[in-house]
This record gives structure tokens, sequence and C-alpha cells, in this order.
């Protein structure tokens, strides 16, 4: 019972988040990257049914996203224009999931008879063949220009119109919860474990007796399902759906989420949603230099925690799990990492800072305020100073991660042991 | 990471600081500027930018707008990304802004006209108006116009006119290949060209090509095959970016003689990238407002020496400062910052241009102004200069074409606002 | 041109575009046949190949560029290996290919800080600028000549290094048996950095050569990023012969379809769509072969993919 609880309870806050969070953020800025995070929630779990569940590293699923992003908005113009039969806005959802469904089925057909790099090859392709098709067949995709649409349209049951952004924050909302908790059952399916075994030992699935193309076969159909979801949202969110949507950037994108939030849990695509999204989405407009940030983490993110931010936080599941108190002894160690990796962050950042603004002239100006403090770039002294702050925090850096790996060491010892005891 | 933020956030507030610091401490009228700030293209955000500031820095100098506040640009970065730059639209008005300026990319441009269009009319109280300074799409002044645009830069079907005009008087021009981009920007140079050559020029079209746009041709030499074996003397192209310095690194290359009638093909950027030699053996022109050794307005010449003294970029063309000037007079004819009477003080607006008055037609909010076809060359009086360097060419005119010869008919039907 | 001079013209300059492209991709496939890694950052390489030769050749000329360029490359190559793929071996192809991924990102944003985001003005040296012949009207730089063949130099020397010499053979074994190797007292993951260094370098080498021809600037890396592994996918993963086909072929593939134009009007019409449809049925039935030439190599890697996975000659599956 308390366990049925505490799983229920997960669910209950996460309702609750979706429910709150408008109060507190209410400009309409603030609504459209809740409402984009929750549609790459959906997107990065899709996702990760093929990544983590399935171990198919794709380069094109914004194919399924983009298409049924399309599809939803000329089916909201037709409605517009009263050619089509009335479809509830709420509901078109699950007809871009069909939409991305059938595409999926098809594509998918050809493309998961092989994993690995065959697979990742081919959805590259396709990736690249439907972006140009996006300059071809200018009738429904209309070029770089993409469609543009008025989601205000039929009726308006309970006064809902979807003019205001805030009732379209609901509906993703809503729909965001809906899908997470499939996609979660999803995995609990037998269907779901035998995905893993196909990605885990492909040979040994098919000896058991499983055809491991078709189980590849329906989890990318599924996956596409989702992702076809969150494009509707995306088209209905945007009231635009243009080239991007079906690009390679935005499959990266996607990819950089889940593989930042963690593959090998079911949070992990979570995480990586909300975390990119607000970088993207926020970092623009603070320095000019984010993408060279964003590259670095991704890339540090590779070497140093191939499990994502979700595979570190879990690393310490075992220790909370037997006793919060070993945490405790935990807490000086990691704040001393963290604080020395901010010292030794703080000074890359100066430098790289710097080099932009020199290398840029942007203002025209020599004169730049730094961490606060205003410098002129062709001094010697911001130069050598954050140069200082930036070797003097990596030294101490090498002090302080070892003595982070050992607390956690001796905290999952002291696990082990009682374990044993 | 946190203190980056914060860093750069002061980084942010200390410019803006240092803005008005010429004018009284007076409420701001804020203009946000969405352009490409990072990522491959940014370097014409940055240009645009940094011309905008420059005239603000002027218009403040000079006591500002509406008796004394100062005009502040405030940069939105849309990394070339259509739903960013929605994105960014709604952070602008969050902000409180009430004009918004964009040129780069007429994808960007409709996203804007259409969102603006949705939001004005569900927040009347709070509408929006948007200078569009380079977004050539002739559409947003027909079909697509709206209220809430203004368009300071001539569309592709008068630039085309222009183009054509001036080829009916070279002599030179005999058999005209055409090669654009196959999207709605180059579709729409074919359309109209195709009625233009026929309608100025007596020459005769010998091709008519649409290249997959964007930088996905890498080899032209077949297309320079094509132009050789149709025996033409002059390609005309809207091409820009790498698919502009491709053709034209490739026509050079393959020794062809021919000239290229261009819209873009003189920006300094891409005089950069196809190179002085191949730029000149291609005798590329280009059609603008006015050219750094073309111009009436005595005015000019300081205003020019200053930017590129703060920059070390050739002011090229005049829209940016025109677009800004206007603005400033719509301001303080209106008297207020009401985007709503700033257009109708915009609408049927004459101004003093580079060569003569230009007009802000009210029919469908297009800036009309006679433009002028020049010639990159060498024995030109003053060079162009970007990224401080001298490239050691300028521009020359073959000739202008007047106001009255590029004012085509509109298709506008507008709605005003009640 | 009569009829027969388009066909010779189209395979002529198909065979010179599609040398460049082999050399672009020489690297590449390299890489893969050795360390069965796909390098997603190798235009990236390419991109910072170009850099360097217009930074060197801005102050000592092109020579020594097309000298020092590739080796300065190599050298990042080599560093990246050591410090970024390496640790990230152990956690299998998926994670290289990523860091890879990052690592192309990365690189266009430092080469934007350290050349700004216009192209810069590396152009062709002077040396070279004359045309070295004229056929059918069209003149052919010597530069041209000259990559053309640098890139066969490229490929016979791989070839004979991989085939015929005692290194080659190492490396070979290398990735087949690396515990055997590594008991035979032969340092693997030197050879590995050697490799990688190498490969960066060969696109280092594509960079300096091409980097003027096409352009250089900060887009150029995207530009070429996914073409290279369509050559290198179809010729048959590791296989340099077939990455050498496959370049040509794609090389003339794409001339034909520009030169020759071809309407598939007939196609769509006995599909049933009226010449005189509207929407996609009129897009289809406007379509020419000159306007889809650049999603030609991807429709190919598709079929190719589908039909044959292993590629031309390749010797196993992708």
């Amino acid at each position: 019972m308390r366990r049925l609880l505490g799983k229920s309870g997960v669910w209950l806050v996460g309702a609750a988040i979706i429910l709150l969070t408008p109060a507190i953020f209410d400009s309409g800025f603030a609504l459209s990257i809740m409402g984009q995070m929750g549609v790459a929630i959906i997107f990065a779990l899709a996702y990760n049914m093929l990544l983590g569940q399935g171990g198919m590293l794709s380069f094109g699923h914004a194919v399924y996203f983009g298409l049924a992003g399309y599809f939803t908005i000329h089916y909201l113009t037709l409605m517009g224009d009263e050619v089509v039969g009335y479809f509830p806005v709420s509901l078109l959802p699950i007809f871009g999931g069909v939409v991305g469904l059938i595409f999926g089925i098809a594509i998918g057909f050809v493309s998961t008879r092989r994993a690995g790099t065959t697979f990742a090859m081919i959805s590259l392709g396709f990736s690249e063949m439907v972006t140009a098709l996006t300059l071809i067949l200018v009738a429904f995709f209309n070029g770089e220009e993409g469609i543009q649409t008025d989601r205000w349209v039929g009726p308006e049951p309970l006064g809902i119109t979807y003019g205001p952004d805030i009732q379209v924050y609901f509906l993703i909302g809503v729909w965001c919860f809906l899908a997470t908790l499939a996609m979660y059952a999803i995995t609990r399916t037998p269907f779901g474990r035998m995905s893993n075994a196909v990605r885990d030992n492909p040979e040994r699935a098919q000896f058991v007796g499983y055809n491991t193309q078709r189980v590849r076969w329906l989890a990318f159909a599924l996956s596409s399902f989702f992702a076809g979801l969150a494009g509707a949202l995306h088209a209905i969110n945007f009231e635009h759906v243009g080239f991007e949507t079906v690009g390679l950037a935005q499959s990266g994108i996607v990819l950089f989420m889940v593989f930042i939030g963690g593959v090998r849990n079911f949070s992990g695509p979570i995480l990586g949603a909300v975390l990119i999204t607000l970088l993207t989405s926020t970092l623009g407009g603070i320095t000019e230099a984010w993408l060279l940030y964003f590259g670095v983490f991704f890339v540090l993110m590779v070497i140093f925690a191939p499990g994502g931010l979700a595979g570190l936080i879990m690393l310490h599941e075992p220790v909370w799990k037997t006793d919060v108190r070993l945490l405790r002894g935990m807490i000086l160690p990691y704040a001393g990492g963290l604080g020395t990796a901010l010292i030794a962050g703080v000074g890359v950042i100066g430098l790289i800072e710097l080099i932009y603004f020199s290398s840029h002239k942007l203002t025209g100006e020599s004169r730049m305020v730094l961490l606060g403090v205003e410098t002129s770039v062709f001094s010697a002294v911001p130069w050598l100073v954050c140069a200082a702050i930036a070797a003097g925090g990596i030294v101490l850096c090498r002090k302080s991660f070892p003595r982070m790996a050992r607390s956690w060491n001796a905290a999952i010892d002291e696990v082990r042991a009682r374990a044993a005891a | 990471m946190i203190f980056q933020k914060i860093g750069a956030g002061l980084l942010g507030l200390a410019m803006a600081g240092a803005l008005t610091l010429p004018a009284v401490a007076q409420e701001p009228v804020r203009v946000g500027m969405i352009e490409p700030f990072s990522g491959p293209v940014a370097q014409i955000g940055i240009e645009v930018y940094e011309s905008a500031q420059f005239m603000a820095d002027r218009i403040n100098a000079g006591g500002g707008v509406l008796g004394g506040r100062p005009l502040v640009i405030v940069r939105f970065d849309n990394a070339m990304n259509a739903e960013k730059t929605t994105q960014q639209v709604k952070k602008a008005i969050d902000e409180g802004i009430r004009f918004i300026s964009q040129g780069v990319g007429s994808n960007h441009a409709l996203n804007i006209i259409k969102q603006l269009e949705k939001h004005n009319k569900r927040n009347p109280e709070k509408s929006v108006l948007y200078l569009n300074h380079s977004a050539v799409t002739t559409a947003f002044t027909n079909e697509l116009c709206s209220f809430w645009h203004f368009r300071f830069d001539a569309n592709v079907d008068m630039k085309v006119a222009g183009l054509a005009t001036q080829m009916g008087r070279d002599p030179n021009v005999k058999r005209i290949y055409m090669i654009n981009q196959n999207y709605a920007y180059g579709k729409s140079f074919q359309a109209i060209a195709r009625i233009m050559i026929a309608q100025r020029t007596s020459a005769e079209l010998v091709g008519d090509d649409l290249i997959v746009p964007f930088g996905k041709v890498l080899d032209f030499t077949p297309y320079v095959a094509k132009i050789k074996s149709a025996d033409a003397d002059t390609v005309l192209t809207g091409n820009w970016g790498a698919d502009m310095v491709r053709l034209v690194k490739a026509t050079a290359d393959a020794g062809l003689d021919v000239q290229f009638y261009s819209i873009y093909g003189g920006l300094p950027v891409s005089i950069n990238g196809y190179g002085i030699e191949a730029g000149m053996a291609v005798r590329m022109k280009q059609i603008t407002e006015m050219h750094l050794n073309d111009y009436q307005q005595d005015e000019l010449t300081p205003i020019m020496a200053a930017y590129l003294a703060k920059y070390g970029h050739t002011w090229y063309g005049d829209r940016q400062r025109l677009i800004w000037e206007m603005f400033a007079k719509a301001l303080n004819k209106a008297g207020s910052d009401d985007p709503v009477a700033v257009a109708y003080a915009l609408e049927g607006m004459t101004h003093p241009g580079p060569n003569g008055e230009i007009w802000m037609r009210a029919e469908d909010h297009q800036i009309h102004f006679p433009l002028v076809v020049s010639t990159l060359d060498d024995r030109a009086p003053r060079k162009i200069v970007y990224e401080k360097q001298n490239l050691g060419v300028g521009w020359k005119t073959d000739g202008w074409v007047s106001r009255e010869d590029l004012t085509l008919t509109t298709t506008c039907d507008m709605k005003r606002p009640t | 041109m009569t009829a027969l001079e388009v066909l010779l013209f189209s395979l002529f300059n198909g065979i010179l575009y599609g040398l460049l492209l082999f050399m672009l991709s020489s690297g590449l496939t390299l890489i893969f046949s050795m360390m069965g890694i796909l390098n997603f950052a190798h235009a990236s390489f390419f991109m910072l190949g170009a850099y360097f030769a217009y930074q060197i050749s801005k102050y000592v000329g092109f020579w020594p560029a097309l000298i020092f360029a590739p080796l300065i490359v190599g050298v990042v190559g080599a560093l990246i290996e050591r410090y970024g793929l390496r640790p990230v071996h152990k956690f299998g192809h998926v994670a290289e290919l990523l860091l890879t991924f990052g690592l192309a990102f990365v690189i266009e944003e430092v080469v934007q800080m350290i050349w700004g985001k216009a192209p810069v003005p590396y152009e062709i040296p002077q040396s070279l600028k004359f045309p070295a012949f004229n056929w059918l009207g069209l003149d052919y730089s010597a530069y041209r000549v000259f990559m053309v063949l640098i890139s066969v130099a490229i490929f016979v020397g791989l070839y004979a290094f991989i085939k015929r010499t005692r290194v080659g053979l190492i490396i070979q074994a290398a990735l087949s048996h690396p515990g055997i190797v590594g008991t035979l007292g032969h340092n693997v993951p030197r050879i590995f950095m050697l490799v990688f260094g190498f490969g960066s370098g060969l696109a280092g080498i594509a960079g300096v050569l091409g980097g003027n021809a096409l352009g250089t600037e900060p887009a150029m890396a995207i530009q070429l990023g996914t073409i290279v592994f369509v050559v290198i996918v179809v010729g048959g993963l590791g296989s340099l012969g077939g990455a050498l086909i496959a370049s040509i072929f794609i090389g003339i593939l794409t001339n034909i379809a520009v030169s020759y134009d071809i309407s598939f009007r007939g196609f769509f019409m006995a599909l049933g769509v009226s010449k005189d449809a509207v929407g996609v049925g009129s897009d289809l039935v406007n379509m020419t072969s000159a306007g889809i030439s650049p999603i030609l190599p991807y429709l190919l890697l598709v079929l190719m993919l589908i039909v044959r996975p292993r590629g031309l000659f390749g010797k196993r599956d992708v």
C-alpha cells in the first residue's frame, strides 16, 4: 500500500507542478517556454523509446514530429475554411499521433530491418530527404516560409477557444501528463521488456523466439505515434510549422535532451527536456557564446557522465534508500567539488567571453562588463585574472573531485556492509 | 553557469545604461530587434544591429524623440529559427515593447506579420508595430499586406523592375540567363523577371534555372556549362550567400565572358566570399538605394565616415538610416509612442533621401525611392572597407532608375483598425 | 553542345567533382575501417583545414599552408582521440558517435569565435590561377587539375599503405584482434590515436584544397557534413575503393541530373497525376531532375541501405 502511494505520489506531484507553475510564471514568454517544455518532454520520452529502451540511435526522428505538425496545421486551416468536418482542437494531438504512427509504420518497415549504424544512417537519409521535400513539394510544405494558421476555430466548448496562451498551456499540460503516463505504462508491459532484451542482446532474444525486427518495428511505430502527438501540440502552440521542425537540427536537439537527461532512466528525458528547453530559450538572450557552452556541456557529459543527469542522481539511489542520513557525510565533499568546479567555470567562462567580445567587436568598443566588473579587453588584467581563476579552480578541482569520489565510495561501502548484515 | 548569467545580465544592463546616458532620464522608446545573432548566419544580424545602434546613437545625441526620450534598440536572438522568432516576439511583448524591427529572412518576417495580426486583434490595447528593413517578399505589401507592417526596402518586384530598366539601356545585354533559388523569394524573382524582361528590354531570355537553395549545391560547373552553351551574355540572379559565392567562383574559374545583374551580389560579405578578382571578371552589378560613390545628400558623408571609424565597415545602402529617421519623425508627428498613431503618421510620409524624395505609400506601406544600378570596379574613387580591410574596389554607377519607374500597382486591400 | 558533348561533359565534370568528394571522405572511411568510429565531426576537421590554411597562407603563402594546416588538424584530431574518444570507447560506438556529434558544434563555435561569422577571403594561389586547358568553351584552371592529382595521390597512397605496408597490416589487425596485437607488443591505443589523427589530417588536406574553391565560412561544415556519410555508406563502410567509386558515381549522377534537366511529368502523369493538377500534384508534375539533384545522393543512400546494407564494396553490414 505504501509502495503504491509512493508510486502515485510522483504522478500527483507531477500533476501539481503542471497545474501550479502558471500561477508563478504567467508572462506570455514564460507560458510559451513552459508549453515548449511540455512538448519537448513528450518528444524526448518518445525518442527514448527508441534510444534508451530499444537501443536505436536515430538522426531523423523529427520527421515524424514535423510531419504530424504539418498535417495538424493543414487540418486546422481546412477546419477554419470549413472544408473538412469539425474535430475538437483538444483532441487534435491524437490526429497528429496517428499521422506519426502511419509514417512510422511505413518508414519503420524499411529502416528497422537493421539496428545499429545502418538504422542510424537510414534515419539520416530520410531526414535529409524530407527536409529537401519541404522545398520541392511547396503546395504541402510551403517551402522555407512554412505554414501559418489560426487555432481559434470551431465551437467553443466551456469557453475554451485556445486564443489565450494559458489555455494552450493547459492543453499541452494535460496531454504531457497523459502521454507520460502511457509511455511509462508501456515500459512495464511485456513488450517493453522485450524491447530491452532486443537492445541488449539481439542474438539471444532471437534465439528464445522473438522476432527482433518485429519488436524494433513496433517500438519505432509507437515512438513515432508519440512524436507525432508532440508535433501536433507544437503546431498548435506556435500556430506555425516550418521546415526546421523536420530537420536534422530538431532531431539533434531531442538527442541532446535525451542524452543529457539520461537514457537509462525513465525520468531522464524529462529532466533533459526541461533543462535544454530552458537553456536554448534563455541563454541566447544572455550570452553570444551560448552555442559554444551548449556544445561543451554536451561533450563533457558524454565523456564524464554517459548516464546523463538522471544517471548521476541514480548513483546515489542505494544510499538514500538505505539510510538518508548517510548523505550527510557527503554534503561537505560535494559542496567542495561543486564550489571548485564553479570557480574553474567562472574563470573559463570569463576567458571565453573576453575572446568573444574582442573578436566580435559588436559594440565597436573596448570596454565590457565581465562578471559584473567593467573592464577593457585591451588591458592584460582581465585576461590574467580570468586565467588565474581558471587555473586555480582546475587545481582545486583535482583535489576536491577525488574527495567527492571517496565520500561516495565510503557511503556505498557502508550500504553494502549494511546489506550484508 | 549562474555567475555567467549574472555577469552577462549585468553586461546587458550596463550596455542599456550606457545608451541612455546622452539623453535625460526619460522613459525610452524601445524597439525590439529580432535577428540571428548566433549560428552560422549571425554575421548579417550583427551588421544590421550595428547600423541600427549607430542611428539610434545619432538620434539620441540630437535630443532623442518625443521631446527628449531616447531611442533604445533591444536585441533578441532568433538563431535563424522561425519558432524562436515567434517566441522572441512574445518575449518582446512581455517586456512591454511596442515596436519590432526585423528584416533577415522573409519566412521570419511572415511569422511576425501573422503573429502581430493575431496579437493586435486579441489585444488591441497592447498593439505592436513591425518595421521591416529588408525582407523583400512582394506579397507582404500585396495580398498579405497588413496595417501593422511597414517595409523600408524596395520589394523584389521593384528591384527586378529596376534591374530590367537598366538592362534595357545596356547595349551589351542581348541574351539573358536566369538562375534563382528554388524557394518563395527566388521564385517571385523569376516570375516578375520574366514579365519585366519582356516589358523593359529587347533582350532574349535564353535560360531560366531554379537551383536547390541554401548552400546545397556544391558544384556549379554544370550550370556554367549551360550558360555557356546557351551563349548568354548576361546572368540575372537573385542568389545570395553561398549560392551566390559559388556561382560567381565557378563562372569566373571557367573564364566565361558574361556580366552579372544581381540584387545581393554586391554585399561586402559576398565580395569577401567570391573574391575581388572573380567579382571583377563577371562585372558584378547590384541594385541599391545608393552606394558609396553616388549620393546627393552632403550630410551622408560625415555619417559614413563616422560609421566606418566606429565599426570598420563601409555604409552599405541607406535604408538603415532612412528607417530610423522616418520612425523618429513619425513618433514626433504622432506626438506619442502609440503604435496606431505612429502607423498613421508613417502612412504617406515623405522624407529627403540620398537621391531625391522618398515616400511611404499609404495604400500598402511600401517605401518608394529611386534605385541605382552599379558595377564593382577597382577604379571607383571610394573603396569598400569590410572588417577594417580595404577591399580595393568600389562601386561605379551604371544608371539611376526613377521613383516613377519603380512605382508598381498594388493589390493590397488594407484593413485599418477602427 | 551536341548530345554527345553533353554526355562527355557530364561524365568528365562528374569525375572531377567526384574526386573532390572522395578527398573529403577518404579520412572518414579510413577512420571507420580502422577504428569502427563514424566521425560526425569529419566535416568540421575539413573546415578547420580551410581556416588554418587561410591563416597560414596570409603570412607565408599557400604552399606552406598545404603542409602545415593538415598537420595541425591532424594533431588536433589526435588530441581529441586521446582525451575525448578514448575515455568513452568503453561505452560503445553510440557514445563515440555522440561525442563527435557534440564536437561538431564546439568546433563550429570555436571557428566563429576566432575568425568571426563572415566568410573569410581565402583565395586560390596565384601560381595555379591560369587556365590549364579549355574544353567546350570552358576553362579548367590549373588549380582544379592540381586538386584532381592530389585526390588520386591520396587514393593510391592510402591503398598502398593499408594493403602493402607492415604498419597497415598491424592497424588492420588491431581493429579485428586488439588483444592479440597488444600481446605482440604493439601499443593499440597509440595506433588508434595516430590513425584518428591521420584521418583528420586527410580532412585537413581536403579543407586546404576545397576551402578556396567552395568558400570558407562557418556554415561549410554543416553543408558538407552529411554528404560525406552518403559517400562512405554507399561505397561500403571502410572500403577505400568503394568510397572512390561512390564519389565518382554521385558526381556523375548530380551532373547528369543538372545537365539533362529531365522532367518527371511523364512519370507522374503515368501514375495518374493530371498535368493541370493543383497543389502537390502540380509540384510533382513540374519537378525536374536539376531541381532535386542535391537530394539524389540521399535517395541513393536509403535505397542502397534497403537493398544492400553493406554498400557497394563493404565486407560487412554497416
